[in-house]
C-alpha cells in the first residue's frame, strides 16, 4: 500500500515564525542570536549574574519538562538530582582532583541512576501520590547528604577552592560562565527538540495522555517513564554541576531544598508544560524578575520578590493554564482584521 | 525497657498532635480530591495569630483557639472562593501549582511582616505529670485529649448529621449527589473551610510546644503528607493511626539512631507504604486512584 506523500508546498518549507513541534523556527533563531549578543555585550556584573542564572534555570526547567511536561511525571524532587550532580563533580574535583569536564558527565550519569530508581520506586503511583513520593525521595537524599559528612561536608557544606583555570572549570570572567550556561541551555533545548519529533517523544506523549491505550498499542509505559525520568534527571544533574562550578560552594539545605524543586517545576508551568519553548519563556520572564527584585528590594523588604512572583504564578495558573507558550499561540492565531 | 516505654508513649502523644494537624488535609483531600500544598502555611498563619493573641492580650494559646478557629474557617472560605473554586474544573496540575504559589505567597508575606525570627509563648505549665514510671508534658497530654475528642466528634458528625451524610454522598458520587439536591459546591466550601479551621485548632495546640517562623509550615506539611498517605487519603481515623506511627517512629529513631536521621526514617516509611500499600494502612480500596482524573 502506498500513499503518495503530499508534496511540500512552498509555504510549509519556509521557516515557521513561531515555534512548532520538531521544527526550527525564526523565533528560536532570533532568541538564540539575542542571547549570544547579550553574552558578548559588556553588561554590568549584576546583569551578567542575572543573565547566566536565567540561562542555567532555562536549561534546568527544560530538563524538568522532559519528565514533567512530556512524560507526565510531575516531580517535586528534582533537587535531589540537582544535588547529586553538583556533589558528584565537586567531590571528584576536591577529593580526587578529577577535572569537572569529566566530573560533570559522572554527575549526570549518577543522577540518571537516581532518576531511574525514583521512577521504579514510584512505578505504580499516579497523580498526587507520585508528586508526594518525589518530594519524600528528595528529602531522603537531602538528609542523607546532610549526615554523610565525611563525603559531603555535612551541614558546613563543601567549597571548591582551586585556582581559576580551564581544566578546573573555574573562571574569573563571568562572560565565560554565561557562555557555558548558554551552551548548557542550548544543549538541553536541542535534546528536547529532537525528542519532540522522534518516535520516542511520541511514545512519551502517548504514555502521558492515556497509559492504557499506549500500552495496548505496544508502547511499554514502564520503560518510557523510567527512561524519561533518567534522561531528565541526568540533564538536571549536569545543571547541578555547572551551578557548583559557578557558586563554588555547596550546602545540602540549599542545593537539595524543596524550594529548588518547586522552582524547577514552576518555570515550565508558567511558560507552558510540554512545549520546548515554554520553560525557556518561563525562565526568561521569572528568573530576571525575581533576581532583579531581590537585588533592588532585597534589604528593604525581604521576600517581596517572591510575593510578587507567587501572586503572578497563581494568576497565570488560574487564567492561562497553558502557560505563556499557549498565550503566544493564541496571539498568533488572533486575526483582528479578517 | 523504661526508656523504651517512655519513648513510645511520648511518640504516641506527639503523633496525635501531628494527626490533628493532618485531619484537615485528609478531609479536604477526601472530599475535594485536591492536595492543598499551602496546608502548612495555613498552620503557620494560625500559629502567628495565636502568638499575637497571647502576646498582645496575655491570653494563653488554648483560649486563643476561640478566635483562631472561626478566623481560619473564614480564611479557608476566602481561599476556596478565590483560588480553589476556580481551579477545580481545570486539569489537576492547576490546583497543585496554584496552591503551591499560595504557599510561597503566604510564607513571604509572613517573612515581610514578622521577619524570620523564631517566636515562642512563655511556658504555660511549669510541671510535668507523672503516671507510674512515666513523665508527660501537660501540653502533650492536652493535645492528645483534644485530638481524640476531635476525631470522635468528626466521625460522629460524618456518620449521623445531615451535613455529614451530604459530605459522604459527595465523596461517593458528586454528580448523583447534585442530582439529589445536595449543593455540592457549598459542601466543598464547607469542607475546605472546616479543614482550615481544624488546622487553626492544631496551631493553638502546637504553639506552646513549637516556635513559629515563616517557613515552619514546610517542616510540618511534609509530616502531614506522610501521615495522610499512611492513613489512607481521606480517612480520619487513618490520620490518627498514621500520626501515631510517625510520632513513635520519630521518637524511637531519634533516641536510638540520631535525631537527624530520625526524620529520614519516616520518609523511608512513607516511600515503603507508597510502594507496598498505596491505599494506606486503613485506606479503602481505590484511595490511590483519587485525584487522577486529569
Amino acid at each position: 500500500m502506498s500513499i503518495a506523500e503530499p508534496k511540500p508546498t512552498g509555504k510549509a518549507r519556509r521557516l515557521p515564525i513561531l515555534p512548532q513541534r520538531g521544527k526550527v523556527s525564526l523565533f528560536e533563531i532570533l532568541l538564540l542570536l539575542v542571547c549570544i549578543g547579550l553574552v558578548a555585550v559588556g553588561l554590568s556584573p549584576t546583569l551578567r549574574d542575572v543573565l547566566l542564572l536565567t540561562f542555567l534555570f532555562a536549561g534546568l526547567a527544560l530538563a524538568w519538562n522532559i519528565a514533567g511536561g512530556y512524560a507526565g511525571l510531575i516531580s517535586f524532587g528534582h533537587a535531589a538530582f540537582f544535588g547529586v550532580g553538583a556533589y558528584t563533580s565537586t567531590i571528584l574535583l576536591v577529593h580526587f582532583n578529577v577535572t569537572p569536564w569529566i566530573g560533570i558527565w559522572c554527575g549526570g550519569l549518577l543522577a540518571a541512576v537516581f532518576g531511574a530508581v525514583l521512577a521504579l520506586v514510584c512505578a505504580r503511583l499516579r497523580g498526587p501520590f507520585f508528586i508526594l513520593s518525589t518530594l519524600a525521595f528528595a528529602e531522603v537524599v537531602r538528609i542523607g547528604a546532610l549526615n554523610w559528612a565525611s563525603l559531603t561536608g555535612g551541614p558546613e557544606g563543601l567549597s571548591i577552592s582551586p585556582a581559576p583555570s580551564l581544566i578546573n572549570m573555574v573562571f574569573t570572567s563571568k562572560t565565560t560562565y554565561a557562555a557555558l550556561m548558554l551552551g548548557y541551555a542550548v544543549l538541553v533545548y536541542a535534546i528536547t527538540k529532537a525528542l519532540e519529533a522522534s518516535r520516542y517523544g511520541y511514545y512519551l506523549f502517548a504514555i502521558r495522555d492515556d497509559e492504557d491505550a499506549a500500552s495496548a498499542a505496544g508502547v511499554n509505559p514502564q520503560l518510557g517513564r523510567t527512561s524519561a525520568m533518567a534522561l531528565s534527571a541526568s540533564l538536571t544533574g549536569i545543571g547541578g554541576s555547572l551551578f557548583a562550578q559557578y557558586f563554588l560552594y555547596l550546602d545540602p539545605t540549599f542545593v537539595i531544598s524543596p524550594e529548588i524543586s518547586f522552582q524547577f517545576a514552576l518555570l515550565p508551568a508558567v511558560g507552558g508544560l510540554g512545549t520546548a519553548i515554554g520553560p525557556v519563556l518561563g525562565s526568561f520572564l521569572i528568573t530576571p524578575l525575581s533576581e532583579l527584585l531581590r537585588s533592588n528590594l532585597g534589604n528593604a523588604a525581604a521576600g517581596l520578590h517572591l510575593v510578587i512572583y507567587s501572586a503572578g504564578l497563581i494568576v497565570v495558573m488560574l487564567y492561562f493554564p497553558g502557560g505563556l507558550a499557549a498565550a503566544i499561540g493564541k496571539l498568533a492565531r488572533w486575526r483582528p482584521f479578517s | 525497657m523504661n526508656a523504651f516505654g517512655q519513648l513510645v508513649l511520648s511518640g504516641i502523644l506527639i503523633g496525635s498532635i501531628y494527626a490533628l494537624m493532618s485531619i484537615g488535609l485528609t478531609l479536604i483531600f477526601g472530599v475535594l480530591r485536591v492536595v492543598n500544598f499551602a496546608h502548612g502555611e495555613f498552620l503557620m498563619i494560625a500559629m502567628y495569630g495565636a502568638w499575637g493573641i497571647s502576646h498582645l492580650l496575655g491570653l494563653n494559646p488554648y483560649i486563643a483557639a476561640i478566635a483562631i478557629v472561626p478566623a481560619m474557617f473564614l480564611f479557608g472560605a476566602l481561599v476556596y472562593w478565590m483560588i480553589i473554586n476556580r481551579a477545580l474544573d481545570k486539569p489537576h496540575l492547576v490546583v497543585v501549582f496554584a496552591t503551591m504559589g499560595l504557599s510561597i505567597f503566604l510564607q513571604n508575606i509572613a517573612l515581610m511582616l514578622m521577619t524570620a525570627d523564631l517566636l515562642d509563648v512563655p511556658p504555660i505549665f511549669s510541671q510535668s505529670v507523672t503516671i507510674g514510671p512515666f513523665y508527660f508534658k501537660v501540653e502533650l497530654l492536652l493535645g492528645f485529649l483534644i485530638t481524640i475528642l476531635c476525631t470522635v466528634g468528626l466521625q460522629w458528625m460524618i456518620r449521623t448529621t445531615y451535613l455529614g451524610k451530604a459530605i459522604r454522598a459527595t465523596v461517593q458520587d458528586g454528580e448523583a449527589a447534585m442530582l439529589m439536591g445536595i449543593p455540592v459546591p457549598r459542601i466543598f466550601l464547607i469542607t475546605f473551610a472546616g479543614g482550615s479551621a481544624l488546622v487553626g485548632l492544631a496551631a493553638c495546640i502546637m504553639l506552646p510546644l513549637f516556635s513559629v517562623f515563616p517557613t515552619v509550615g514546610l517542616n510540618f506539611v511534609l509530616i502531614a503528607f506522610v501521615i495522610v498517605v499512611l492513613g489512607g487519603m481521606g480517612s480520619i481515623e487513618g490520620a490518627l493511626l498514621g500520626g501515631i506511627c510517625v510520632g513513635v517512629v520519630q521518637s524511637l529513631s531519634s533516641y536510638y539512631v540520631s535525631p537527624a536521621l530520625g526524620q529520614m526514617f519516616f520518609f523511608i516509611l512513607f516511600l515503603l507504604v507508597m510502594i507496598f500499600r498505596p491505599n494506606g494502612l486503613l485506606g479503602q480500596k481505590g484511595a490511590a486512584n483519587i485525584g487522577m482524573n486529569d
